[in-house]
């Protein structure tokens, strides 16, 4: 299937399913679940009621904002990939090679940022005062509304190239695989993240509000057979808890 | 006074407009920062702000925008940007002849008035935010922000700007850091401007009301809006200002919303149509008025010749009382405000042992509660003798703003928990108090004075409190005009009527009504405002409560503008409700309907009326067990204990709890029914047969029952099996895994000194040595910050070397933890359990 399809929902197909939530959309839902470290189980009603009301509050609370630009794509060197124009300060050189793997074969990429916002932080702030339940949850749905709403963009980035007859790889963030982290700089520079949707970056590297979500999306003109997306790329492989299937 | 400052409110000046794109058109590269072009295109700078001068602008912005140490790390470069952005908008205007004569009365212009007179120009020095959020939602500290924001307004005014310019802020603690900074540095005007979204909310949550009172409470000279949005949209953001704003208002709007061609950001709405919008911006009364983004010269000149002939109209004294926090504003004086009591260690044994152990958790919880309960401002008192009361209340104010939306009522007699309170308060909070003994008023009013705020002034003096209504009354209007003496407006005093109790002089409560009536009426001050400790008036009788909500509602007919007392007490809500409807002050009853929708049906004493919902609903999809009855034999008790732990249901096991306790000794109960809950729920854990939210309720209803044994064993506190240090490291800032590993282990009867998150290897290393801490848990999300990890580590290992080190966290592995010299790696909180076990079990 076409490796643009970054739409998985988390399960390996022999799993029971762990039903839905009142108010959630499945695939938020299930990426609770899997950030809860619910691998297989289907969590009981008290939970899922829980889940409903912290995603209620969630919703109430946060504030999406996304920004995102095009940019050239060129190939410097063996393992090296500049996004951006070679003359331009708008761009950086990055050595990776899970990137350039990810990038083969694009004449562009897209480099996007998404937030849900400072008020899922605080919510999960005051859950920590009464109890580490709710803030539990929290943490884990919002990091699942970032995510579904950085898909939500990038399933719409894939339908804008697709009327121009092009094809989008995987999103592909730092920190991923080899992707430095480091990079956050860069995006944030570039994207004026600060001014344009409030998310700025810790000393160490940190997205705040945390809830935040950056990624290059690669653009060519063929698709690609066989891509190495999200979690396939990521070094973390046997240790990560909440590694998708 | 310098001319800027006379024509300033006076007159209708004319900001300059966008800078950005004027650059990127002559050149400037993407990612290239701008005010590096002081230095290197001096010559494109000065024909910017000529050609603004040309237009007709009275006010130029030097290009220092993005100037500050965090962007520029060299400080002789930085110190060079901002020297020379100011030197060539003074060359700008010399060659344009619009220097300014040094006594240029108010009004004065040459010649003609239309835009190309040589009206003098001013130099305002433009502040930008920092890139970075402030804590604590980012990780840069608020007096970092001041020092990054003083240094660059040092060079500015020495370089000789007129005034000084803090625009598009969209947090409101980086506009008071900024704000604090200008007032601190430099004697020039102060003009704040924040960005608003299409919703009229700061990205932090600021509200026009909040913003607008905390910088008049800063003393700004002139604040307003810029950014963000176009002058269409802004038009109702910009009507409330002219409402509530008591200094001179500054527009500086978009050039309408940008849109996204071929790469690069297009403002859509051109000069004439910019200024058609703008005169309905000037009809709302507004004395400064400019451009941003997407607007150029031939905007500003457009505007200039729009709004300039029109009268001008001054701001005008508002006399509305705020008192806000980072995202809401409470008024005074429309109806009565609840001001929740129990932040208060008088009289309360649990909460004095919170403030000796700086058990934080426990003071924020009882503000959510209030908050839930309808609070509409929290009191903080932290005064104990034996704590360090200022560095109490800086944190906990610190914390308490940091989770809730209330503004908080800063309630001490220490001049400096006062200080260290106000200067890090995130919004203008309300002072208690100050009283009419000259001692007072000099300890407290300069401060309040310096920071803002709602000052409570207590109706007594060297005298003590007086008898009769007049003569309180006379003691309110010293304060009054002392305030005004010290720059505290009329407005921002409130008067604290003293209810003293009926018990000792019954005509006691007569008297406080009377001196509210006086006030009310505005004998005192014209603010008419009035504050009330409820509670006061009962002291020494029975049943206090009822006494409390007879008065509660008389009172509030006098027109008492704020009550202290307890949300939580069910009559004093009642009370409350009752008579908000009463004094027509709930329209068509609502609230109060609504609050008795909520009320359990019988209507005997004790019912709480409240909205918010039950604490804990009960876990496992069946219906909860019944209680056992009270014929229950031990057996039964602690069978029904251990079953409430493993279903997580924390208000029974309470209930069963206190059954119990008559049966068994505290510790009995623990080891026969507590923790082989808590064992079975961990291995079940550990199995990946129960999963987090299971294994948290558990611990929940487990620290439930502890909490009724502690209470029960209140003074013969048992000691804990073994003292824990745990901490999220340096750079770091997760913590909800350490702080479920915390839960864990009190549940196991450890003491756990939380350190927190971001902690350097120095503090826990200290704390180690310190307290003789056996063992030390680490946490780590990031493998930028496992880093940190190890040097904590190995600091540990120099000055504590018998300490072992627990290491966790979503990337730590065993090899990693090896690698870096823990001693133990603990996969999840019961592993920690486990480990700590082993560690102390040792040694017993």
């Amino acid at each position: 299937m076409s490796s643009t399809c970054t739409g998985t929902t988390g399960l390996s197909s022999d799993a029971p399913d762990p039903g839905t939530a009142p108010g959630i959309p499945v695939s938020v839902y299930r990426g609770i679940c899997r950030y809860l470290g619910y691998r297989n189980i289907v969590p009981d009603d008290a939970v899922r009621e829980r889940i409903s009301r912290n995603y209620r509050a969630l919703e109430d609370a946060s504030d999406r904002r996304s920004v995102f630009r095009a940019f050239p794509v060129s190939f410097p060197a063996e393992g090296a990939v500049r996004i951006g124009l070679s003359s331009s300060a708008d761009g950086f050189t990055v050595e990776s090679r899970d990137l350039c793997r990810n990038l083969k074969g694009c004449s562009e990429a897209v480099l996007l940022a998404v937030t849900i916002g400072p008020g899922p932080d605080m919510l999960v702030r005051r859950a920590g005062v009464s109890g580490m339940l709710d803030a539990a949850i929290l943490q884990a749905a919002g990091a699942a509304m970032a995510e579904e709403y950085c898909e939500e963009l990038n399933q719409s980035i894939i339908a804008d190239e697709r009327e121009k007859k092009r094809f989008c790889r995987p999103r592909f963030s730092p920190g991923y695989g080899d992707f430095p982290l480091l990079f956050q700089k860069d995006f944030s520079r570039i994207l004026n993240m600060p001014g344009a949707i409030g998310v700025s970056l810790t000393d160490n590297l940190l997205m705040v509000p945390s809830k935040s979500i950056t990624a290059v999306i690669g653009i060519a003109d063929t698709p690609l057979s066989c891509g190495v997306s999200g979690c396939d790329a990521c070094t973390a492989s046997g240790n990560c808890p909440y590694r998708k299937n | 006074m310098s001319s800027f400052r006379a024509k300033l409110g006076s007159e209708l000046l004319i900001n300059d407009g966008g800078m950005g794109s004027l650059l990127q058109a002559r050149g400037l590269k993407g990612g290239e920062l701008p005010e590096r072009w002081n230095v290197s295109r001096p010559e494109d700078i000065i024909a910017v702000h000529t050609a603004y001068l040309e237009a007709g602008a009275d006010m130029l912005t030097t290009n220092t925008f993005g100037a500050n140490a965090l962007k520029y790390t060299d400080p002789a470069e930085l110190r060079e940007v901002v020297r020379r952005g100011v030197e060539l908008a003074a060359e700008a205007r010399k060659r344009a002849g619009r220097v300014p004569s040094p006594a240029e009365p108010a009004g004065a212009a040459s010649a003609s008035d239309d835009g190309s007179a040589r009206r003098p120009a001013y130099i305002g020095l433009d502040i930008g935010p920092t890139g970075k959020l402030l804590a604590p939602m980012g990780d840069l500290p608020f007096e970092r922000a001041v020092e990054l924001f003083s240094e660059v307004i040092r060079t500015g005014a020495e370089a000789g700007a007129d005034y000084v310019i803090i625009e598009t802020m969209s947090d409101s603690y980086e506009a008071k850091a900024a704000a604090l900074a200008a007032k601190e540095s430099c004697s020039l005007p102060v003009l704040v401007t924040v960005t608003f979204d299409s919703r009229g909310k700061l990205l932090t949550g600021g509200t026009v009301d909040s913003v607008t009172a905390m910088l008049e409470g800063l003393k700004v000279d002139a604040l307003g809006v810029n950014c963000g949005l176009g002058p269409v949209q802004l038009l109702p953001i910009v009507k409330r200002l002219t409402e509530i704003a008591s200094v001179p208002v500054v527009v500086n709007p978009n050039a309408g919303l940008p849109r996204y061609e071929n790469g690069a950001t297009v403002y859509d709405v051109g000069p004439e149509e910019f200024s058609q919008a703008m005169l309905d911006i000037a009809a709302l009364g507004v004395q400064v008025m400019g451009g941003c983004c997407g607007t150029t010269p031939d905007h500003i000149r457009a505007l200039a010749a729009a709004v300039r002939p029109l009268p001008f109209r001054p701001a005008g004294e508002k006399s509305i009382t705020l008192v806000t926090s980072f995202s809401r504003a409470v008024e005074l004086g429309k109806r009565t405000v609840i001001i929740g009591e129990r932040i208060n260690p008088t009289g309360k044994k649990a909460f004095k042992q919170a403030l000796r152990e700086g058990n934080i958790d426990y003071i924020l919880n009882e503000g959510l509660a209030q908050e839930n309960a309808g609070a509409d401002i929290l009191d903080v008192n932290v005064g104990l003798p034996e704590i360090d009361e200022p560095a109490m209340m800086a944190e906990v104010v610190s914390r308490l703003q940091a989770v809730t939306p209330l503004p908080l009522q800063i309630d001490t007699s220490d001049p400096e928990a006062l200080e260290r309170a106000l200067r890090l308060y995130n919004g203008k909070a309300m002072v208690n108090s100050v009283n009419g003994t000259a001692e007072s008023i000099e300890k407290v009013m300069p401060v309040v004075a310096k920071y803002g705020g709602v000052l409570v002034g207590l109706a007594l003096d060297e005298n003590g409190i007086p008898d009769s209504a007049e003569d309180r009354v006379a003691v309110a209007r010293r304060i009054y005009a002392a305030a005004e003496k010290y720059g505290i407006p009329a407005k921002d005093i409130v008067i604290d009527a003293l209810a003293l109790t009926v018990s000792s002089d019954g005509r006691s409560a007569l008297t406080t009504l009377e001196t509210l009536r006086k006030l009310h009426a505005g004998e005192a001050g014209s603010s008419g405002l009035s504050i009330l400790g409820v509670s006061n008036i009962s002291f020494g009788l029975p049943r206090r409560e009822l006494v409390n909500s007879a008065f509660l509602g008389m009172a509030m007919e006098c027109g008492l503008s704020a009550a202290i007392m307890n949300p939580l007490s069910p009559e004093m809500m009642n009370a409350y409700r009752s008579s908000l409807a009463l004094l027509s002050m709930d329209e068509n009853c609502m609230e109060y309907i609504a609050a008795c929708a909520n009320m359990p049906a019988a209507s005997s004493s004790g019912t709480a009326v409240s909205a918010s919902p039950a604490r804990t609903s009960p876990a496992g999809g069946s219906s909860a067990p019944a209680l056992p009855g009270p014929g229950s034999s031990p057996e039964e008790l602690a069978r029904a204990l251990a079953e409430s732990v493993k279903r997580g249901l924390a208000d029974q096991a309470a209930q069963i709890t206190e059954s119990a306790l008559s049966h068994f000794e505290p510790l009995d109960l623990i080891n026969a029914a507590l923790i082989p809950a808590l064992d079975e729920v961990g291995r079940g854990f550990e199995k990946g047969t129960v999963f987090l939210p299971q294994l948290l309720l558990s611990a929940d209803a487990a620290k439930a029952a502890f909490e009724k044994i502690k209470e029960s064993m209140a003074g013969s506190a048992s000691a804990p099996k073994g003292r824990i240090i745990l901490a999220t490291v340096k750079g770091d800032i997760h913590d909800i895994g350490k702080n479920i590993v915390k839960v864990m282990l009190e549940n196991y009867s450890y003491e756990v000194i939380d350190l927190g998150k971001d902690v350097p290897p120095e503090v826990i290393a200290d704390t180690a040595v310190r307290e003789n801490i056996r063992l030390v848990g680490l946490s780590a999300l990031m493998t930028t910050t496992v880093v940190s990890m190890e040097d904590t580590i190995k600091l540990l290992r120099k000055v504590k070397p018998d300490t072992l080190v627990v290491v966790g966290g979503a990337v730590m592995t065993e090899e990693y933890a090896a690698a870096i010299g823990a001693d133990y790696y603990a996969p999840d909180a019961m592993a920690t359990v486990r480990y700590a076990d082993s560690v102390f079990g040792a040694e017993i």
